[in-house]
């Protein structure tokens, strides 16, 4: 089925901008059973790429191979390649931290670090910069403004980082992600706990960053992915079963599955 | 009446003698303990006053203190936590953080488990045989190690439960943003779990604060100061002890003033502890 696919989905790439980054023939199992099926697709830079799907779809596994978080846990494998900048991230000799430097996550619950506002900035940037008090300042306003998050928190920097709102702490998230400079921002449903002002408030702030970044936003709400992506994977039971620019995911879709999905006929 | 009513009654009725049976139980173990505390305050409080604090514990038949017995107990407590909670907090993070999948923690949580329940009198008897048989004498050194042999279950165990509390989402968000694992322990892990750390050290403290068997083996006691290490030491719960089984009336006194200060001192730290613990649920 991939197979059959993937020459219209490097085109439909191809046609927005450079891939960042290339998936190849990926295979991802959870010991035994296989969760990803032979994925191969190409993900534009400086654009939102959105994973829609039904729960167990894979679309997160997808999303944890990029900065292989999943290797955290046992059992898990990946096969396969994912080129970031032609580099392949999956190759034993990859340094870890440095790739997830340059590949930032949010996650579905927000998760801001046992500390105050500005340590949970500060957090990520000194792990590889050595930089002054007031250069180190300057990158936490520039990140919780970037994140828009400064003008609610600039008088309580020193507060706990879990004082905040749920919407506020996933900004901070943001902003945290978003200090250590990195070129990619894995996005694992990260308004789907939120309520839908500070979901807005953060879909405002995808298409803001993704000047600057190239974005990759797992959801399960699909007016989100219409809403912010540029373009849209319709996975379905660890296959990619289309991918295309998100207003043909949702107005023709090619296959009859997406099209079942997005009229909610399924899933 | 209806089906559904008198089913309703005799539910009630049900639910009514359940209830009975659990308060009285309740009742049955409060009442034990405010006994107990009652007794320990009317007979400790009764010999409270300045010369316990400031006099050694006297021979028979005089008054005296329990000056030394109460230093003794501070010095081995504090070898004991210092030596015993390194090793529990290490291991405990191995166990939560990096072993948490593989079989050793399986093996060693079960030791662990025993070591908990252990008879301390037995890990008195098995440092009697590894210190004090090899150098030949009493001494507080060897007090201190069976103390620390006491801390170290109490602390792997608190320290790897709270560390399994803090959820992986935030070790995730560690690790996501490039932190080395050990980071991600020491700033994310550590610091979630931290008010539950301390409150597993402060339980240690109060477990041996009161313990006597193993001490009975290795540091004896002391009727005068020493604050020589390599040398038998006095400690509460001994002088207690002996104090206690004595005809002597004023020993008997001692013994239960000595008492009152142990439980007051191990309630203190329980309820710190509780308040540490509580301030974590109210985040």
């Amino acid at each position: 089925m991939s197979q059959m696919l993937s020459p219209d989905m490097t085109i439909a790439a191809e046609a927005v901008a450079k891939a960042k980054i290339e998936v190849k023939n990926l295979n991802f199992y959870y010991g035994q059973s296989k969760a990803l099926k032979d994925i191969t697709l190409s993900l534009p830079e400086r654009s939102v790429t959105a994973f829609i799907g039904p729960s167990g779809c894979g679309k997160s596994t997808l999303l944890r191979v990029f900065n292989r978080i999943y290797e955290l846990y046992p059992k898990q494998t990946a096969e396969g390649q994912v080129l970031l900048d032609g580099q392949n991230v999956l190759d034993r000799s990859q340094d870890l931290n440095l790739l997830r430097t340059k590949i930032g996550m949010v996650f579905q619950k927000p998760t801001p670090f046992p500390m105050s506002i500005y340590e949970n900035i500060a957090f990520g940037v000194r792990l590889y910069e050595k930089i002054s008090k007031a250069e180190m300042d300057g990158r936490v306003e520039q990140a919780l403004k970037r994140a828009a998050l400064w003008t609610e928190v600039k008088d309580k920097l020193n507060a706990s980082g879990l004082s905040l709102s749920g919407g506020q702490q996933q900004r901070l998230c943001i902003a945290r992600t978003v200090a250590v400079k990195p070129e990619v921002i894995l996005l694992d449903e990260p308004a789907s706990a939120l309520d839908p002002l500070s979901t807005a408030k953060i879909e405002e702030l995808i298409d803001e960053l993704q000047a600057d970044y190239t974005i990759v936003i797992v959801t399960h709400n699909m007016q989100q992915a219409a809403r912010v992506s540029k373009q849209t994977a319709f996975m379905y039971l660890g296959e990619l079963v289309e991918f295309d620019k998100t207003e043909k995911i949702f107005t023709s879709p090619r296959e009859k599955r997406t099209q079942d999905y997005i009229t909610g006929r399924f899933g | 009446m209806s089906t559904a009513a008198s089913l309703h009654q005799s539910r009630k009725r049900k639910n009514g003698v359940m209830m009975t049976l659990c308060v009285v139980a309740a009742g049955i173990g409060l009442a034990w303990l405010a006994l107990i505390l009652g007794a320990l305050l009317y007979k400790g409080l009764a010999g409270v006053s300045l010369s316990v604090f400031t006099e050694m514990t006297p021979p028979p038949g005089d008054a005296g203190g329990l000056l030394n017995a109460i230093y003794g107990s501070i010095v081995m407590t504090i070898i004991g936590i210092i030596v015993g909670t390194p090793i529990g907090v290490l291991a405990g993070t191995y166990m939560a953080e990096y072993g948490r999948f593989s079989k050793l923690t399986t093996v060693v949580r079960f030791i662990n488990d025993i070591l908990l329940s252990a008879p301390s009198i037995i890990i008195g008897l098995f440092v009697y045989e590894l210190m004090v048989r090899p150098m030949g004498h009493f001494s507080a050194i060897a007090g201190a190690v069976a103390l620390a042999i006491l801390v170290i279950p109490v602390v792997v165990r608190t320290t790897e439960d709270m560390l399994n509390l803090v959820p992986n989402a935030l070790r995730e968000a560690g690790t996501a943003i490039g932190a080395p694992r050990w980071v991600v322990i020491r700033s994310v892990a550590y610091r979630a779990a931290l008010s539950g750390i301390v409150t597993g050290i402060l339980l240690a403290i109060a477990r041996i604060s009161g313990e006597t068997a193993p001490l009975l083996f290795t540091a004896l006691n002391n009727q005068f100061w020493s604050s020589n290490l390599n040398a038998p030491m006095a400690s509460l719960p001994v002088t207690i002890f002996q104090f206690a089984l004595s005809p002597y009336e004023e020993w008997q006194q001692l013994a239960w003033t000595g008492a009152l200060i142990i439980t007051l001192t191990v309630l203190a730290l329980s309820i710190f502890a509780r308040s540490l613990t509580g301030r974590r649920e109210d985040k």
